[in-house]
């Protein structure tokens, strides 16, 4: 069997060439977040500086993939030093073992809004699920709060939500139910389904930021709950779009180093870099989502800063990573009844 | 998996068949080869079995160990499953998805298909390139297409309110009706070729013998030309329905989150909270769903699907 043995070597042959190249790259690391502008964000605010500083290089790789991160600290193999993940998924993988814990001494965790940074991550940019609406299909009327979305007949039209069991819709039903914002947790979760009920007809969902843009744009979706980047965004394309702060809804990315990351030490000065007053505020100023380092407000763009989260601090309703790192799953089973019922 | 079943059933040349063509065919190749003779090109088939058996089949019982052995060993994950009602009710989308989207094809394809094999030889050509053109361009791109066709202030419904034919949009995206339309076109292209490849294989005498000797038009097509048609047919509905019941892309865009079909319920499970018991376990028993109909489809089909053809 010919073919066989020479198969067998350009196999082995690619596997040496594979393994030699992860062997003399000790002074690269990798980075992986959701694509987009988000990542090109990052690369010019955190990876290109620090890569000039330190002399060690930033590959970008992506996009997140949980499943691909548990598989490969299961097998062992870890490919990615530091990725962009959801606040309670970084709770969730810490729990079950997957990520590094940080090293303080490289980080800087005081400067950090407690909020946003824990012993397996730290805060990446933070963001507000806001009250969004398209001024052209609702004319004079300005929706205040998150009871709007359940008043289909002063604002008519479809609403758009966010379509995966994770933090946020639960959270606005119970809100608009009059549920007191200290008395959300833990989620009740009947209510907040009786809630959505009486709207479920008129809710189109949404799976990813520019889906969303598109829907209110358009005036597909009259009014709905957003990303407060997104919708910063269309208005600065001139799109009919106003927006509501009112019990704006607090979520973060977190950055996490799996657990075997083969360039441990670069990624913790990598976190270091990225969480200092200047690479968040210099990520802010490229995105509009909001800085997790305290120090990052006063380096803000002025025309920029009245248009994030920080300046409506009174008005934020910070969501329970913590709560829904533990209790996801349990109310994925039962969001996945009620949605297709 | 389709494929190596049609080898097998070749094999069988003397399986009874009910049109009258392939009888007559099947007559010429009943010279009963032994069974020696029947395996004698089976070597050929190491090369795709290594393939299949190193890189589908050793990953896929894998997966499915892990139905069973994650999070531990047993059977909680199907426990889990069978508690969910949410999953009964994913599990019968998806099916009726399929369904839909294999009949919609089936009925758009089947006219094409005989156009294409009527017209004269080089228009036929370049009517297959249409249809095929259709295939090469990005999945994405087309599923992206639809949405800005459909959606409430898409051209569609702007045209007809223009026209004055309805005053409220249509709702024709987001919901059941969106995935239907956007998975029976990108479905149309595997439905035309197997069945015009049947129906290029069709004598025209045998339609010409069967109005001399008095048929009428209909009962020309239902009786003597749907009957030849019905390899063609049945293979492409069987990989129609089959291709459907794992799409993703084109569901989740198109569709609303109420309509929730099996891939977009493990990825959830796989992605958002990493159960891979759970996910493996559901995966498996879409797996087992499938075959059992399989093994419906070779029960009613007994004749091989590309047998007409490749008799010639």
């Amino acid at each position: 069997m010919v073919f066989n043995k020479g198969a067998t070597a350009v196999l082995a042959a690619s596997i040496l060439a594979v393994s030699t190249s992860v062997a003399f790259a000790a002074d690269s690391m990798s980075f992986v977040s959701w694509g987009g502008s988000t990542q090109d964000a990052q690369k010019a605010a955190w990876a290109e500086p620090f890569s000039k500083a330190s002399d060690i290089k930033v590959v970008q790789d992506g996009p997140t993939d949980y499943g691909k991160l548990k598989a490969m600290v299961d097998s062992g193999n870890v490919q990615w030093d530091v990725v962009d993940v959801e606040a309670d998924f970084a709770l969730r993988a810490a729990a079950e073992g997957l990520l590094e814990p940080l090293d303080f001494k490289v980080i800087d965790r005081d400067k950090i809004d407690p909020r946003f940074v824990g012993d397996h991550g730290v805060g990446s940019f933070y963001f507000s699920f806001v009250l969004g609406y398209n001024e052209g299909k609702l004319g004079a009327g300005k929706p205040q709060d998150w009871t709007a979305l359940f008043d289909t007949k002063t604002y008519p039209g479809k609403r758009a939500l966010y379509k995966w069991p994770s933090p946020g819709v639960l959270e606005l039903a119970l809100l608009a139910d009059g549920v007191a914002a200290d008395k959300l947790y833990p989620l009740d979760l009947d209510r907040a389904f009786k809630k959505l009920d009486t709207i479920k007809k008129d809710i189109v969902w949404w799976g990813g930021g520019a889906q969303s843009q598109q829907l209110l744009a358009s005036g597909e979706a009259s009014i709905g709950q957003f990303w407060n980047g997104r919708v910063y965004a269309l208005q600065q394309d001139g799109a009919p779009v106003g927006v509501s702060w009112k019990q704006n809804l607090v979520m973060a990315d977190f950055l996490v180093i799996p657990k075997g990351s083969k360039n441990k030490d670069a990624a913790m000065k990598f976190l270091a870099n990225s969480s200092s007053a200047k690479g968040q505020a210099d990520f802010a100023n490229l995105t509009a989502y909001a800085p997790v380092n305290k120090d990052s407000v006063s380096l803000l763009k002025p025309e920029l800063a009245p248009n994030l989260p920080t300046a409506y601090a009174k008005d934020q309703i910070t969501l329970d990573f913590a709560y829904w790192a533990k209790n996801g799953p349990a109310i994925a089973t039962r969001w996945n009844e009620w949605l297709v019922k | 998996m389709k494929m190596s079943a049609v080898t097998h059933r070749q094999g069988n040349g003397g399986a009874p068949s009910v049109a009258g063509a392939t009888h007559a065919k099947a007559a010429v190749m009943h010279n009963t080869p032994t069974l020696a003779q029947r395996w004698r090109g089976s070597r050929n088939l190491l090369p795709a079995l290594l393939f299949l058996g190193l890189f589908f089949f050793a990953p896929l019982i894998g997966l499915l160990l892990r139905g069973v052995l994650e999070p531990v060993p047993g059977l909680g994950n199907y426990q889990a499953l069978f508690a969910n009602s949410a999953y009964a009710r994913v599990l019968f989308n998806t099916f009726s998805v399929a369904g839909l989207v294999t009949l919609f094809s089936v009925l758009l394809g089947f006219p094409l298909a005989w156009v294409i094999t009527l017209v004269p030889r080089g228009w036929g050509r370049w009517l297959l390139n249409i249809v095929l053109l259709s295939m090469w361009t990005s999945l994405l791109a087309r599923t992206y297409s639809w949405l800005v066709l459909l959606q409430a202030s898409g051209v569609i419904n702007k045209a007809l309110m223009a026209m004055g034919i309805i005053d409220q949009p249509l709702e024709m995206v987001h919901n059941l009706t969106g995935v239907v339309i956007g998975m029976s076109y990108i479905m149309i292209p595997f439905i035309v070729l197997p069945l015009q490849a049947t129906m290029q294989a069709i004598d025209p005498m045998v339609l010409q013998a069967g109005s001399i000797c008095g048929a009428s038009p209909w009962t020309n097509f239902f009786r003597v030309f749907l009957p030849l048609c019905r390899p063609g047919l049945f293979s492409g509905a069987l990989m129609v329905f089959v291709m459907s019941l794992g799409y993703y892309v084109t569901p989740a865009l198109l569709g609303g989150a109420q309509n929730m079909m099996l891939p977009e319920f493990i990825i959830q499970q796989v992605q958002s909270f990493l159960n891979w018991g759970l996910a493996s376990a559901a995966a498996a028993l879409l797996i087992v769903i499938t075959l059992v109909l399989f093994y419906f489809y070779l029960k009613l089909q007994p004749e091989s699907p590309v047998g007409s053809s490749n008799a010639r």
